[in-house]
């Protein structure tokens, strides 16, 4: 059986807006295994969201518990977030959210430079775009490349690290059935030969059929979860 | 090598809103460049201000009796004056010890009668550093020794009707309490361009006032020191060496309220630079601040990727000091022809002072200049760097505080 990098149990996310309080998650529990290709669907206010923010440490249950790597997040400091998502995940946003001014090589670059490599961050970021087939870019700026090829960078640089664990938001909402295709491939072939595990929220069918699972969430809660090695094989 | 992708994002910032950054730039340059020109007359300034105290017959340091400080009495004599005067004249840093020996008397010419504070002076020395003697609008100066000659200011001459060769009678108190008096004739009549200052003015040779008053003494050493920086330094090494009885005062002490004017110009000055360089801050935080909220999304994705608190601050300060050098520099493009020009030419005030040049009996250059050196460099640099990372720590602590949830849900 494979290791859970992720246990969700009883997680409560309440959003005080002042005049009500909204609860994004209601006691939800999900664990996540090493080498899921998982996708995280549901209509808008389900929760996905939130559940991305909450096990990429970025925020913190209202109540229950988030373990990611063996590692109560409730209980960690700011600064050991920060670095356990430097260091153990990856990030892919909807917005591609690429760093305008530095091209595709450096915004790979400028991720292992934070986390401290040294010289060889220029062959590994160089080593990371040619791996996803996107050296031709390397020496772009964000706004002389594609949607799609400044999302296959912003893969890239979630990648460049080898986190264990990549979280994506929307990764094709802002991408045509073609580009959306190739990252999905390219997603895949990170987790079947690196063994990256990737959770997605999404709406898009085509994420769907890429996933090995997929969890349903409506208002908070997981209704529906499916596992398989295929969408084929969860129909 | 570490550093480097942040350093690069922090440079390649400025290219991002281009005018902005211009704007920024010549925010900080035009801040830095009246700082600079302001500073540069001040330091200039009060280097004019020690040169006229020293030249108007004040010189750097005193050489006064003990308790004359305090009592500022000018009938106390310096013990043992003439050991004190070589001591001075051999002391290093000092270019000129001038001895003065001072008694009050009247001076008289047909029926007109004034008071006046009469100056015992060797003329060799007195020539050395005091810029009456050049100021002498008739006539010549003393000659070293020289018996019954006077030189008497204009607005003196004027008072008593006289005119050059006329004869003066002086009447002063001698040692044993008699009258003494003596018939000068005026060889030289001095115009300084004060009326305050050629009042004043009643000068004759240090033998004859000692001859005079039947006192051999003098009442102070007026000391002119090669190099005003460092005339505390000169001030030390001479005290060690004056006979007891005696002390060396600088011109603060001397004339406690130029030094007082000194202070306040400089902290005026200090003040306006201070308004101006806060003005920069904030014109520059309101820029940067708007750059910040422009980078809220960059912000958080980068706190997200886990980027900590400590380097967004560094680059935004990184950032900062970009801005800050390249304002320094176009500060210092600025700021140079114009004090280059006050430098050279100076601007000229004698309009604006109304002829009267003088205050608190020190005659001041009408033409006012200003000091250019290499500390424009790293005072520019100061300036900008400081103002730069003052205006930056708000937008910095914006930034830091970004919810880098909101990378996750912002859209483009």
């Amino acid at each position: 059986m494979s290791e859970a990098l992720v246990e969700v149990t009883e997680a409560h996310r309440d959003f005080d807006t002042g005049k009500v309080v909204v609860r994004a998650l209601r006691g939800l529990n999900l664990t996540v295994c090493e080498g899921d290709f998982l996708a995280l669907v549901g209509p808008s206010g389900s929760g996905k969201t939130t559940l991305l923010n909450l096990i990429g440490a970025l925020d913190t249950a209202t109540d229950g518990q988030v373990v990611v790597f063996g590692q109560d997040l409730a209980a960690l400091s700011r600064r050991a977030r920060a670095d356990l998502r430097l260091g153990s995940l990856g990030f892919v946003f909807q917005a591609y959210n690429l760093v305008p001014v530095l091209t595709a090589r450096e915004n790979v670059e400028f991720v292992l430079e934070l986390q401290g490599v040294g010289s060889e961050r220029r062959g590994r970021a160089l080593e990371s775009l040619t791996d996803l087939s996107l050296a031709d870019l390397a020496d772009r700026r964000p706004s002389e490349m594609s949607g799609g090829q400044q999302q296959r960078v912003a893969v890239a640089r979630a990648v460049a690290s080898r986190p264990r664990l990549v979280l994506a938001d929307e990764p094709t909402a802002n991408l045509d059935s073609e580009n959306s295709e190739a990252l999905l491939q390219m997603m895949r072939r990170l987790r079947d030969e690196q063994g990256m595990t990737f959770v997605f929220s999404t709406h898009d069918p085509l994420v769907v059929s890429y996933a090995t699972r997929v969890v349903s969430l409506r208002d908070g809660l997981v209704i529906d979860d499916q596992k398989g090695s295929t969408t084929a094989e969860l129909a | 090598m570490t550093g480097s992708m942040v350093t690069r994002l922090a440079t390649r910032t400025l290219g991002r809103n281009v005018r902005r950054t211009i704007l920024s730039v010549l925010g900080i340059a035009v801040g830095c460049a009246v700082a600079l020109f302001m500073t540069a007359f001040m330091r200039a300034g009060m280097e004019l201000r020690v040169r006229a105290i020293a030249q108007s017959g004040f010189g750097h340091l005193r050489l006064a009796p003990a308790g004359w400080e305090e009592s500022r009495d000018e009938d106390l004599r310096l013990t043992d004056w003439r050991a004190a005067l070589a001591a001075a004249r051999q002391a290093p840093g000092v270019a000129v010890a001038a001895p003065h020996a001072r008694t009050t008397g009247l001076l008289a010419f047909g029926t007109e009668v004034m008071g006046a504070q009469v100056l015992g002076v060797d003329p060799e020395a007195e020539a050395g550093y005091n810029r009456l003697i050049r100021s002498l609008a008739q006539g010549r100066y003393l000659q070293p020794g020289e018996r019954g000659a006077v030189v008497v200011g204009r607005t003196m001459a004027t008072r008593l009707d006289v005119e050059l060769d006329d004869p003066l009678m002086l009447t002063v108190v001698g040692a044993g309490g008699d009258m003494e008096y003596a018939m000068l004739r005026i060889v030289g009549i001095a115009e300084t361009g004060s009326r305050e200052i050629d009042a004043g003015i009643c000068h004759v040779t240090i033998e004859e006032a000692m001859a005079l008053t039947g006192r051999d003494g003098v009442a102070e050493i007026t000391i002119a020191v090669e190099d005003a920086a460092a005339l505390d330094e000169v001030a030390r090494g001479l005290a060690a060496q004056v006979p007891p009885g005696n002390q060396v005062l600088t011109w603060r002490e001397v004339i406690p309220e130029q030094g007082g004017d000194a202070r306040s110009d400089r902290a005026f000055m200090n003040m306006l630079v201070g308004i101006v360089m806060v003005m920069v801050v904030l014109g520059v935080t309101s820029a940067q601040l708007t750059a910040m909220l422009e980078r809220r999304r960059e912000f958080a994705v980068l706190l997200a990727l886990g980027m900590r608190g400590i380097q967004v601050l560094r680059l935004v300060a990184l950032e900062a000091v970009t801005l800050g050098a390249v304002g320094a520099a176009a500060g210092l493009v600025l700021a140079l022809p114009l004090v280059y020009h006050t430098a050279t030419t100076g601007i000229n005030f004698a309009e604006m002072m109304g002829g009267e040049m003088a205050i608190g009996g020190v005659l001041f250059d009408p033409v006012f200049y200003a000091d250019m050196g290499w500390w424009m460099v790293p005072q520019a640099l100061v300036l900008s760097l400081v103002s730069a990372l003052v205006a930056s720590v708000y937008p910095a602590l914006y930034a830091l505080r970004t919810n880098p949830t909101s990378a996750l849900s912002l859209r483009p």
